[in-house]
């Protein structure tokens, strides 16, 4: 038994580390915009398919593939709010959130008609799981791949953490986050920074998609299988707080890998609800809520 | 006198029917004081933030250095040397003093080192809180460093919100010590102060709203010393 509950911890702490990283563009933009931005879905679509198209097509290794995957996502992320979101943010959040759901479906159907619906998979080797045996207790298994994709997810928030701390564009969006009036008073053009967190978290979101897509594979529906863990994982640790979504991703991945144990594997995704429910009603603000980035 | 900002026939509100300053006429000259008194709700602090942005007029008109600015957003008037420093929310409060500090100087980042090294020497206080987040501070010091990021950008002109808001007596002293000394080194400043007979105390001249009007304009020292002023807004 401890070695089955070690091994689901395990396997919740590889899931938490994968979910975080679109976890955490969502949160940027809930703290800098102010919306839920529903079209994380899609953008993490187009992040697993622009990396599948880089890994597969032209032969580029993993590494390289990821940042094609944070780099397409990112742009159309700009490119989808300048288009859609920016018109939509004067009538309001609700009205700016379904049009963001609404978009992330147009997004997904795009792929769907130049890509079809069968799932692709990356040109990676395929590795045998490392046993790590516990005694009298049992084994472990994991995942090699697994590991990689929790170490991609670990480099890319601590990379997200220096930019945000030490560089001006950082700062701007930490800051516009904090107080947007008062940015507006000291001068930080609101339009820019919307631009700029955009482009991270829209990244985050095709980065995270393809290191999903890298674990199981690479179809249409990569994002919206998503959307909901990384919201309630948002929500959880608090709405605009970057270490409350790392923290709510953490608890989401073992929430729905304990779960396991008492329900059939394909409830999984009713932890997500129910997390969302508890927290909406005991603690609104969320775990670590009101502080901003 | 050199006029710096004109305000003529403003009317402003945060609402379509909502109209908060009803006809605004006021003038700040280059290198004084001007306090901004009257009763609560005379719309005292909204003009101060329809001159820096935050409110679209209805009607009437700013001119600052002679250049319309009324169709400005915030970023442009911080970018002609008009600084706000808010009553409440004045700081960001998850960032670090010398982030704050450093975001102060957004606009003019060249020498911005050099410029937070001579705050931090100005303001002791702020030196020794540099590494603690904002929201650590007090009242009195979350006021100080508000000023001092207005002061990051050597603005032409300085409009203060109720700075001493919320500050036990000896804070605000100490507070309007270092808006006289501000003053003292040349700079414009519009002040909104409810502690009325304080901020007269140090400025040059002063303008009492009533009900979004202006109702009089004077010398402080005049107006601190008329009876009818002293009896209607100043508590005897």
């Amino acid at each position: 038994m401890i070695g089955e509950v070690l091994q689901i911890l395990v396997n919740g702490l590889l899931a938490g580390a994968q979910l975080a990283v679109p976890a955490i563009g969502f949160t940027t933009i809930y703290a800098v915009l102010r919306f839920p931005n529903f079209a994380l879905a899609g953008h993490a679509t187009i992040g697993a398919y622009a990396g599948v198209l880089a890994n597969v097509a032209w032969g580029w290794p993993v590494g390289a593939a990821l940042l094609a995957a944070f780099v397409v996502a990112g742009l159309v992320g700009v490119a989808s709010d300048t288009l859609v979101l920016k018109r939509l943010r004067p009538s309001g959040s609700l009205t700016t959130a379904i049009g963001a759901a609404a978009l992330g479906i147009v997004l997904e159907n795009i792929i769907r008609f130049i890509f079809g619906n069968d799932p692709l998979g990356f040109d990676v080797p395929v590795l045998r799981d490392w046993r790590v045996s516990l005694g009298t207790a049992g084994g472990l298994r994991i995942g090699p791949q697994q590991v990689q994709a929790a170490a991609a997810s670990i480099i890319v928030m601590a990379v997200l953490f220096a930019f945000l701390s030490f560089t001006s564009s950082g700062r701007m969006m930490r800051a516009v986050a904090d107080n947007p009036t008062l940015a507006a008073l000291k001068g930080i053009d609101a339009d820019s920074v919307a631009r700029r967190a955009n482009f991270v978290a829209m990244g985050l979101a095709g980065f995270g998609g393809m290191l999903i897509g890298l674990d199981t594979s690479v179809d249409p529906l990569v994002g919206a299988r998503v959307v909901l863990p990384v919201f309630a994982a948002a929500v959880l640790g608090g709405l605009g707080s970057i270490p409350g979504a790392v923290a709510g991703a953490f608890l989401i991945g073992i929430g729905e890998e304990m779960s396991t144990l008492v329900l059939d594997p394909s409830y999984r995704t009713a932890v997500g609800f129910v997390a969302i429910l508890l927290v909406l009603t005991l603690r609104p603000r969320g775990l670590l809520g009101e502080r901003a980035l | 006198m050199t006029v710096l900002l004109d305000i003529s026939g403003v009317v402003a509100g945060y609402g379509a029917a909502d109209e908060i300053l009803k006809g605004v006429d006021l003038q700040v000259a280059e290198g004084e004081l001007l306090a901004i008194i009257g009763p609560n709700g005379a719309g005292k602090s909204t003009l101060l933030k329809a001159v820096a942005g935050l409110l679209r007029l209805k009607s009437g008109g700013m001119r600052f250095e002679g250049e319309a600015i009324d169709t400005l957003p915030p970023r442009e008037r911080a970018r002609r040397g008009v600084a706000l420093v808010l009553q409440e929310a004045n700081v960001f409060p998850t960032m670090t003093v010398w982030e704050n500090l450093e975001i102060g100087g957004f606009i003019e980042r060249r020498g911005i080192r050099g410029r937070i090294d001579g705050l931090l020497a100005r303001f002791p206080m702020l030196a020794e809180k540099r590494r603690h987040a904002a929201r650590t501070l007090s009242g009195g010091q979350r006021q100080i460093l508000a000023m001092a990021m207005a002061l990051m950008v050597q603005p032409k002109l300085l409009l203060l919100d109720e700075p001493s808001a919320g500050l036990s007596p000896k804070a605000a002293e100490a507070l309007f010590d270092s808006i006289a000394a501000i003053h003292a080194e040349g700079t414009t400043i519009a002040m909104v102060e409810q502690n009325a007979l304080e901020a007269l105390a140090i400025a040059d001249r002063a303008a009492v709203l009533v009900d979004g009007r202006t109702a009089l304009v004077g010398d402080a020292k005049t107006l601190a010393a008329d009876p009818n002023v002293r009896r209607m807004f100043l508590g005897g």
